[in-house]
């Protein structure tokens, strides 16, 4: 790697790291999208702040009905943690989907949130859980809904001077059913389409269905029109059909916005099928 | 004297023996030309053009030659002097771009050198190539070979507006009769598309002046060192004997290696300048942009037989997209395509016309297989296309056109002589393997059921071994020196350059066995062209067809000198060797090959007219190629939601004669069938309208990986070669040559109900997924 | 890669046809944008800075305005950087719609260099984002 020179600091507090970032300095977390950028150059930041060192960061803890995980806590880490495979299984679905090994060993759900990469697949199950991301800044902190965070391509709510904290989760009802489905786009393992699920059943009928969709188009985001046709009893795959309807889909060398949509549909099937499946 | 205690030594030709590189290569160890650090070493880095076409108007090298630490700044006016990279391809009539080693007026690819900036460390260096403003006129480029022959295209050189490098034409039998003859004629436009290289080591090289000597020392990621320092000498006017080019580990080359690039000589000039040793590393995306590209066929078969199935006679337009100038074999290539047209098959006659076409992309040549996947490709998807026509069964109709045993050697309609083959085998042990009668019941039951299954195969023929000389533009013998030391340790050194095909532990097993001494004792060197004696180099699957019957030769010479010493020691003039022993008939006694080197060295006494010493050189020139062949057969699933193809089995039958090592035999399978599979099903360089390679990076470039490989079952039929001593027939290709077409028959095959006859690479989700729906809904969606 | 779009804007067609080519209005409104200064008839200088996700880079470039019609004009710009180059090209067509204007826009995007390699999954959907930024802009 020969990018530009770069002041590099590696913060043992929040605090600090926040005042570097404040300061100008761009926040570094597992580094597997600002690093390959900054290796060919396309990315030339004048100062780094890596955030692994920051231990306050890194923790996954069940409190009060919800999972707060902390910012810099690997894939891996939410793909292996006992909590989130019992209690949110959708999220540990998801991560173990995301990139490769080396990814996931590396890789961090803050770094990924933030970057808010229109293929990424931790979007898709965010939004279908309604999951909040904690932001703070030197001198702020708030919390916002997945839908509200992911605003469009790259685009995300952080302010200049604010990272992602946390992201919080729901401990699933008994009665819940999840699956995330993705295809893949072989090279970069981003999702062309990935679709998250999340089913709730009470006396044979849909009661809650949650839908988070990436890849698609510009952003992740909950396919209400497929929502709503499940919880009044449509059939799912009339249900999934509706997904990508009045979504400008993305195209790109591997799948133009046709094929997408087209998929986008047979993921949602797939998905909302075996989330159905695993509510019993 | 050595009491008779004669133990038969365990052959090594023939067991899976783990290879002797492994150790440093895993445990990273190995030393590679990035890992070499010389005092006062400096850095260069070259700057390229971001524009397919463009005019030059200037380049502004001051900021850059101002920076700390920048000791040298050269544009194409300093190499304007001199000579270009070199091609070495001759075909009549080539019109051959003058490739400076900087562009002088115009760029005319994506990657083109403009400029190389040198500094005291990498980061400067790039940081100052950064700072060199170059100012283009940018003009009009065309990247499709067809477009490019379209009347009115850009031109890609301004002096050949039709960009037409040259034609080619060739032709056997009597094509015109057989086409006359037929009762059926089937055609189709086939491609194979541009393909990256990608070896796990990108290029690099590190080159040292010694001005005192006035020589110079050039490391280099190559598969053909001898090659490089002959091409580097004239190129720079320096004496052949004063050039050391020194191949370390090299990671891998596929073809991509086989050549001398602008780089190296760039390097070389810049270090004899400056005084400096200086290193060029070539990071990925160079390597995607400069290092020569793979296949870029676009061809027009048409095949004429008769309603039982022969085959009378195939007729090909071959449309080569050569790239925007000339690498070392380039134009070349496509004419092994043609040699390679009749395929396994009896076919008497063929008519073959190329065109090499000129696009402002980087070159295409040599990428593992180099013109053979491209014209088998061709001729396996005909046969099926035929098979579907007639409704024959294409293993029938296979076994029906097959040369017969008997045949051999076989004289082809392009001119060439098969040595020895027994088509049949491969193809009904992999019908057996998969239990095809069975298989064809399943897939109909499959298809009851609304499944898309298929079963696809492929048989192959090879031209390996290269080769005669005759038949190669720089020689197509090899060489071995085999030296006993004075300790009994005998050293190898080989003309052919191995660069992950594991010579080193194949020719420690036939050194081994044939020289009758321990598989460990034998160190085989190579890539040094300060240490080995000249040789040709690895490429053409032909290092153990070609190195190995010369290391064999080299051991039989080595043999009479050993017999001769060792009849001195026993006082008699009747002995045998064997075992690394000496053995006096009469007597039974018997000297070791260590007792033997240290009488040939110590030379207190010396046979008649024998010079000290135990060390023997060959040069061995094969009589033709070898024609190694197989059989792949590929079962897959295709998912009509998503157009995902499933791979269920993938059988690989090899025929390339004697295995030295199955082991490495498997590998060399395993990894060939890999790129082939890569190539139907993933890779594909991309090149947009305005020749910008869009699938610049492994982003986008999609290199198959172990995980998305099927489970391979691969095995063997053994028909050794006459045309060696050793019966071997090269195996590097035949994975690759054998595993797209099985691949694209698989597909087809899933989706023959709907009317499909024929799928152009990569079968891409999306492209299957278009192909089902326009089939079944009549839509062109 | 070809572009198209609808955008309504709650302008009157003439205005958001005047707007439109208003170089103070044009420098407001396309991302990034640093300076606009007139070099010519309908042609401009441009310096601008992109910065999305990690990625930032300066380019310089030009507007350029040709074509123009009463129905609408074409909208050229080009810029060059270390990243690479890139070039939009978009023809503009206006209509009544409603109380506001529909602007249709057709054309062509370019990217090359080090950018048209790596970022090719995210053209199109880069491209649309600044397309709609740019529309959002005009409309405030």
């Amino acid at each position: 790697m020969i990018p530009q020179q770069f002041e590099y600091s590696a913060p043992k507090s929040l605090a600090e790291a926040l005042a570097l970032i404040a300061d100008g300095g761009k926040p570094l977390s597992g580094g597997m999208s600002l690093i390959p950028m900054m290796k060919l150059r396309l990315a030339a930041p004048d100062r780094v702040v890596d955030l692994a060192r920051i231990a306050e960061l890194s923790y996954i803890r069940e409190q009060a009905g919800s999972i707060h995980i902390g910012a810099t806590t690997t894939h891996h880490e939410v793909e292996s943690s006992a909590v989130i495979r019992a209690k949110c299984p959708l999220l540990a679905e998801t991560a173990s989907f995301i990139g490769d090994v080396q990814v996931r060993n590396l890789g961090t759900i803050g770094g990924s949130v933030a970057h808010a990469d229109p293929s990424a697949d931790y979007p898709a199950a965010l939004q279908a859980l309604e999951a909040k991301i904690v932001i703070k800044g030197a001198a702020s902190e708030r919390t916002v809904s997945a839908d509200d965070f992911f605003v469009d391509t790259f685009t995300t709510a952080l302010e200049p001077g604010e990272i992602v904290t946390e992201v919080i989760v729901p401990v699933e009802a008994a009665s819940t059913g999840t699956s995330y489905q993705k295809l893949l786009q072989p090279a970069s393992g981003f999702a062309i389409v990935g679709v998250a699920a999340r089913i709730q059943k009470s006396g044979g009928k849909i009661t809650l269905a949650r839908v988070g969709v990436t890849g698609l188009s510009n952003r992740a985001f909950r396919a209400a029109a497929t929502e709503q046709a499940l919880t009044s009893g449509t059939a799912v795959q009339a249900a999934a059909d509706v997904v990508a309807q009045a979504i400008d889909a993305n195209s790109d060398l591997y799948a133009s916005a046709e094929f997408r949509a087209h998929l986008a549909a047979v993921y949602a099937a797939r998905a909302i099928d075996a989330a159905i499946r695993r509510t019993s | 004297m050595a009491t008779p205690s004669i133990t038969k030594l365990e052959p090594f030709i023939g067991k899976r023996i783990r290879r002797k590189e492994d150790p440093r290569l895993i445990t990273g160890t190995a030393t590679y030309v990035d890992d070499l650090q010389l005092p006062g070493m400096h850095f260069a880095v070259v700057v390229r053009s971001p524009h397919g076409a463009a005019r030059i108007k200037s380049v502004d090298i001051a900021a850059a030659a101002a920076m700390k630490g920048v000791a040298m700044v050269l544009t194409g006016r300093d190499v304007a002097d001199l000579a270009c990279v070199p091609c070495g391809a001759s075909l009549p009539g080539l019109r051959v771009p003058e490739h400076r080693l900087l562009a002088q007026d115009r760029v005319y690819y994506v990657g083109h050198p403009v400029a190389v900036v040198v500094a005291t460390d990498r980061y400067i260096a790039k940081d100052a190539a950064e700072a060199v403003e170059v100012d283009y006129e940018v003009l009009q480029a065309v990247a499709d070979p067809e477009k490019a022959l379209a009347p009115g295209a850009p031109a890609v050189h301004p002096q050949w507006p039709d960009n037409t490098a040259f034609t080619f034409h060739q032709e056997g039998g009597d094509i015109e009769k057989a086409f006359a003859e037929a009762d059926v004629v089937v055609k189709q436009r086939i491609t194979s598309q541009r393909l990256i290289p990608s070896p796990l080591e990108t290029r690099g090289c590190v080159a040292q002046w010694h001005a005192a000597e006035k020589s110079l020392t050039l490391h280099t990621s190559t598969q053909v060192p001898h090659l490089v320092r002959s091409l580097l000498a004239q190129m720079l006017g320096l004496d052949e004997n004063r050039v050391r080019v020194v191949a370390p580990e090299v990671g891998g080359g596929f073809g991509c290696k086989l050549n001398l690039y602008a780089e190296e000589a760039l390097t070389s000039h810049v270090a004899m300048k400056l005084g400096k040793p200086i290193k060029w590393i070539e990071s990925r995306r160079e390597n995607f942009l400069t290092t020569i590209h793979g296949r870029g066929h676009v061809d027009y078969y048409e095949v004429a037989a008769k309603k039982d199935g022969t085959i009378l006679g195939i007729k090909v337009k071959i449309i080569q997209d050569l790239g925007s100038y000339h690498q070392l074999l380039g134009p070349a290539i496509p004419t092994l395509s043609v040699l390679m047209i009749p395929g396994l098959y009896r076919a008497k006659s063929m008519c073959a016309d190329v065109v090499g076409v000129f696009t402002n992309c980087v070159p295409t040549d040599a990428y593992r297989g180099a013109g053979r996947p491209e014209a088998t490709h061709g001729i396996e998807r005909m046969v099926d296309i035929l098979a579907a026509e007639l409704k024959m069964d294409p293993a029938e109709l296979r076994l029906k056109n097959f040369v017969r045993n008997e045949e051999f050697p076989f004289p082809t309609a392009t001119g060439l002589i098969y040595d020895t083959g027994d088509y049949a085998a491969p193809l009904r042990k992999a019908m057996e393997t998969v239990n095809y009668t069975e298989l064809r019941k399943q897939q109909a039951d499959a298809r009851k059921h609304g499944k898309l299954m298929g079963i696809g195969m492929s048989t192959y023929g090879e031209i390996c071994a290269f080769g005669p000389s005759p038949a190669t533009p720089a020689g197509g013998w090899e060489s071995a020196t085999v030296k006993i030391e004075p300790s009994g340790k005998v050293t190898v050194m080989t003309g052919v350059s191995p660069h992950g095909q594991g010579e080193e532990t194949t020719f420690s097993q036939i050194t081994a066995d044939h020289l009758g001494v321990p598989f460990e004792d034998v160190l085989v060197q190579h890539g040094d062209t300060a240490i080995v004696q000249y040789g040709i180099g690895t490429f053409g699957s032909r290092a153990t067809a070609v190195g190995g019957p010369a290391l064999y030769y080299a051991i039989q010479e080595l043999i009479i000198k050993i017999k001769k010493f060792g009849a001195m020691l026993l006082e008699s003039d009747d002995v045998s060797y064997a075992n690394g022993q000496c053995t006096c008939a009469k007597t039974g006694k018997s000297v070791s090959i260590k007792e033997i080197a240290g009488a040939a060295y110590r030379a207190m006494k010396l046979p008649a007219n024998t010079e000290p010493g135990l060390v023997a050189t060959y040069f061995w020139e094969p009589t033709n190629f070898t024609f190694p062949f197989g059989a792949h057969i590929m079962v897959a699933e295709v998912d009509p939601g998503t157009g995902a193809i499933d791979i269920k089995r993938y059988v690989a039958i090899d025929d390339c004669g004697n295995l030295i090592n199955p082991l490495v035999v498997d590998g060399q399978v395993h990894g060939g069938v890999a790129q082939g599979l890569g190539q139907a099903l993933w890779e594909q360089a991309v090149y947009d309208d305005n020749a910008q390679l869009v699938s610049g990076e492994f982003m986008d470039y999609t290199m198959p990986r172990a995980h998305m490989m099927p489970w391979i079952e691969s095995g063997h039929t053994i028909t050794p070669t006459p045309v060696n001593p050793l019966g071997v027939k090269g195996v590097g290709e035949a994975g690759t040559i054998g595993a797209s077409p099985a691949a694209v028959s698989a597909v087809v095959d899933a989706l023959s109900p709907l009317g499909v006859r024929h799928i152009d690479m990569p079968m891409t989700p999306e492209k299957i997924w278009r192909l089902i729906l326009s089939k079944t809904t009549g839509s062109n969606a | 890669m070809k572009i198209s779009g609808t955008n309504t804007l709650a302008l009157a067609p003439e205005e958001a046809y005047r707007r439109m080519q208003d170089p103070v209005v044009l420098a407001a409104c396309m991302p990034g944008c640093e300076s606009l200064e007139t070099i010519g008839e309908d042609e401009y200088r441009m310096k601008m800075k992109l910065a999305m996700a990690s990625l930032s880079g300066a380019f310089e470039g030009k507007v350029r305005i040709t074509d123009r019609t009463p129905a609408g004009f074409r909208l050229i710009v080009e810029g060059t950087g270390k990243l690479g180059f890139m070039k939009g090209e978009g023809l503009l067509t206006f209509s009544q719609s409603g109380d506001g204007t529909e602007v249709a826009y057709e054309g062509d995007v370019q990217v090359g260099g080090t950018i048209a390699a790596v970022g090719q999954r995210l053209i199109d959907a880069t491209a649309k984002m600044m397309i709609k930024r740019f529309f959002e802009k005009l409309a405030a």
